[in-house]
């Protein structure tokens, strides 16, 4: 069995600045694994452990990704990918799920992919529908447990963890699966495997390597603000925590809050 | 390719309040598009709804009502969707920002080919152009996309950010087109309630607790019961649900919910950017917190500095004599 999971390098935290050409610019955080990634990549070892066979972490990006790629590697991924292009910049998320899909396609043998339910910077959650899509295959996305994992009888059971419903579904394999934060406790890699690893140089596949081309997003980006600062708030004064307490009820009387 | 396609959510049988706002705001966006307002219901028997969707101001309610499209599969919808939106061919579709939608939005567009805005809070129609407003970065960076035309546009709107469809006798109609054939390849075995469900996303007041807490008994002591005084949810941080104290599905901020209550309190909780991510959009904020300088302090409308393990049951209690509860 062939498990490709998905991953993005981002921000540790969203305190971003706007450049001015309005490309976003993080310079000075940490970067790190996307957290719902994490929780992929632990979900992928899972079930690659029970049924040993290959499982690929497959990233979009820059050699700067790398470092991040061989922290998966470290986790217990028995490969990795890259896929990088200075043409991929520019794409939007449905355009990067179409060079990714040419990219599972290529690798010929995949079964399961797993994603994390979004990232963490960009936020949308529109990766996963859209590479299963493009590679026509079944989709459960926001999966807070995988069930079951068949690949003899070519399918997969997982529950749905939705706003207030827990859907159980069976999808015929291959399939795309994108899951939430609850589904696991993703493993620390050790020292010693993530000093064996420290010099491996994913495989590098480009535009040109896929045969994609003429892929763009399909919109532009007219205005990147900071969000509207909230209106000045009030500090509740008083003698005692009692005081403070009876004035903040107040005020969230007089106001018609509560 | 012209007009608007709103796809209705429903629920128990009856018009979802985010689909009435998308109706409220398709009438506008459909007539600076030079087009009708449509709407398209999917299900297993939707005879009943149609006709309340003619009623909030559809020229057109299509229909595709299946036995198999009774629960939500990706592949029965968007098959349903695409057949719609070959008959209506219109130039900007809306669905709400749910789950499901995004399921659903995201795979439509690819199958489509269309442009994807997600979470929009705005959109506007200029020179037959889509613009669409939405946050990202945990609501630290307003993004204005603006698509060019000739395409059609796919926007999973964020409920609440528009006002509701008035209702109006229109005299729209509705069209019944099937289903076409279709490979379905999921199966649902069960919808089950999740069990002590927290809706935070729908609650108009929540309480959240962080590590200022101390621990987790005094978690359970002190929230749930101020919750319950204001008639509202409970929340936490990620600090202290990654803690063990609380359950995953009360967290707010970057990695668990975004929530935009009538007001939120925040109690004990620093106001960390991942935790600030999650509700800094919500109308009032208060915030308890014993250091001056917490973050959490910068987003609140009140501010109360004190030590939360004194200041909560204080604050039950008033509230409770207050409000008669």
């Amino acid at each position: 069995m062939h498990i490709v999971v998905c991953m993005k390098q981002v921000p540790r935290d969203n305190s971003v600045k706007i450049n001015s050409d309005l490309s976003i610019n993080a310079d000075g955080i940490e970067k790190i694994i996307n957290l719902f990634d994490e929780y992929a990549i632990e979900e992928g070892l899972a079930w690659n452990e029970k049924h040993s066979g290959k499982l690929t972490v497959l990233s979009m990006g820059s050699d700067e990704w790398v470092e991040q790629m061989r922290r998966a590697l470290a986790m217990g991924a028995t490969d990795s990918l890259l896929l990088k292009d200075a043409s991929f910049a520019q794409l939007d998320t449905l355009a990067a799920a179409k060079v990714v899909a040419a990219a599972i396609k290529k690798l010929g043998d995949v079964d399961l992919v797993f994603c994390g339910r979004n990232s963490t910077d960009d936020e949308s959650g529109a990766f996963a529908p859209a590479l299963a899509r493009a590679l026509g295959w079944a989709q459960l996305t926001y999966v807070g447990k995988v069930l079951d994992v068949d690949p003899a009888g070519k399918k997969v059971t997982a529950e749905r963890h939705l706003e207030t419903v827990v859907e159980t579904v069976t999808a015929s394999l291959p399939a795309v699966v994108s899951v939430i934060k609850d589904i696991n406790n993703p493993r620390y890699p050790s020292l010693l495997k993530i000093k064996k690893v420290a010099k491996i140089q994913p495989p590098v596949w480009t535009a040109a390597d896929l045969g994609v081309s003429g892929l763009s997003a399909a919109a532009t980006i007219s205005s990147r603000v900071p969000p509207p600062p909230r209106p000045s708030g009030e500090i509740i004064d008083g003698p005692d925590a009692a005081a403070k307490v009876r004035k903040l009820v107040d005020k969230l009387l007089e106001n018609q809050i509560i | 390719m012209a007009g608007v396609l709103v796809y209705i959510e429903q629920v128990g049988g009856d018009v979802a309040a985010v689909s009435r706002e998308l109706m409220g705001k398709g009438q506008e966006l459909a007539a600076s598009l030079g087009g009708p307002l449509n709407a398209l219901v999917v299900g297993g028997d939707v005879a009943g709804l149609a006709s309340q969707v003619v009623a909030l101001g559809a020229a057109t309610v299509y229909t595709v009502s299946d036995a198999s499209l009774a629960t939500y599969t990706t592949d029965g919808h968007v098959a349903a969707a695409k057949a719609t939106v070959e008959a209506a061919q219109p130039a900007l579709m809306l669905a709400s920002a749910s789950f499901q939608m995004r399921d659903f939005g995201a795979a439509l567009a690819a199958d489509l080919d269309a442009g994807l805005a997600v979470d929009v809070t705005d959109l506007k129609v200029e020179g037959g152009a889509v613009s669409a407003v939405r946050p990202s970065h945990g609501g630290n960076v307003i993004n204005t996309y603006t698509f060019a035309a000739g395409r059609p546009v796919v926007a999973l709107v964020r409920k609440q950010s528009f006002a509701e469809a008035a209702g109006s006798a229109s005299g729209g109609t509705v069209t019944s087109l099937p289903l076409p054939a279709t490979t379905m390849r999921t199966q649902v075995n069960n919808v089950a309630p999740k069990t002590g469900a927290v809706n935070l996303t729908d609650a108009a007041i929540i309480v959240s607790g962080g590590r200022g807490l101390s621990d987790k008994d005094n978690y359970y002591k002190l929230i749930p019961p101020l919750a319950e005084a204001l008639g509202g949810a409970y929340g936490a941080s990620r600090a202290i649900v990654d803690a063990g104290w609380v359950p995953y599905e009360h967290q707010v901020g970057q990695t668990g919910k975004t929530v935009s209550p009538k007001l939120y309190v925040a109690a004990g909780v620093s106001g960390a950017i991942q935790h600030l991510a999650g509700m800094r959009t919500s109308r009032n904020i208060v915030a308890i917190n014993k250091d001056p300088e917490a973050p959490i302090f910068r987003v609140a409308n009140f501010g109360l500095v004190g030590d939360v393990n004194e200041v909560l049951p204080l604050l039950t209690a008033e509230l409770r004599q207050r409000l008669g509860r």
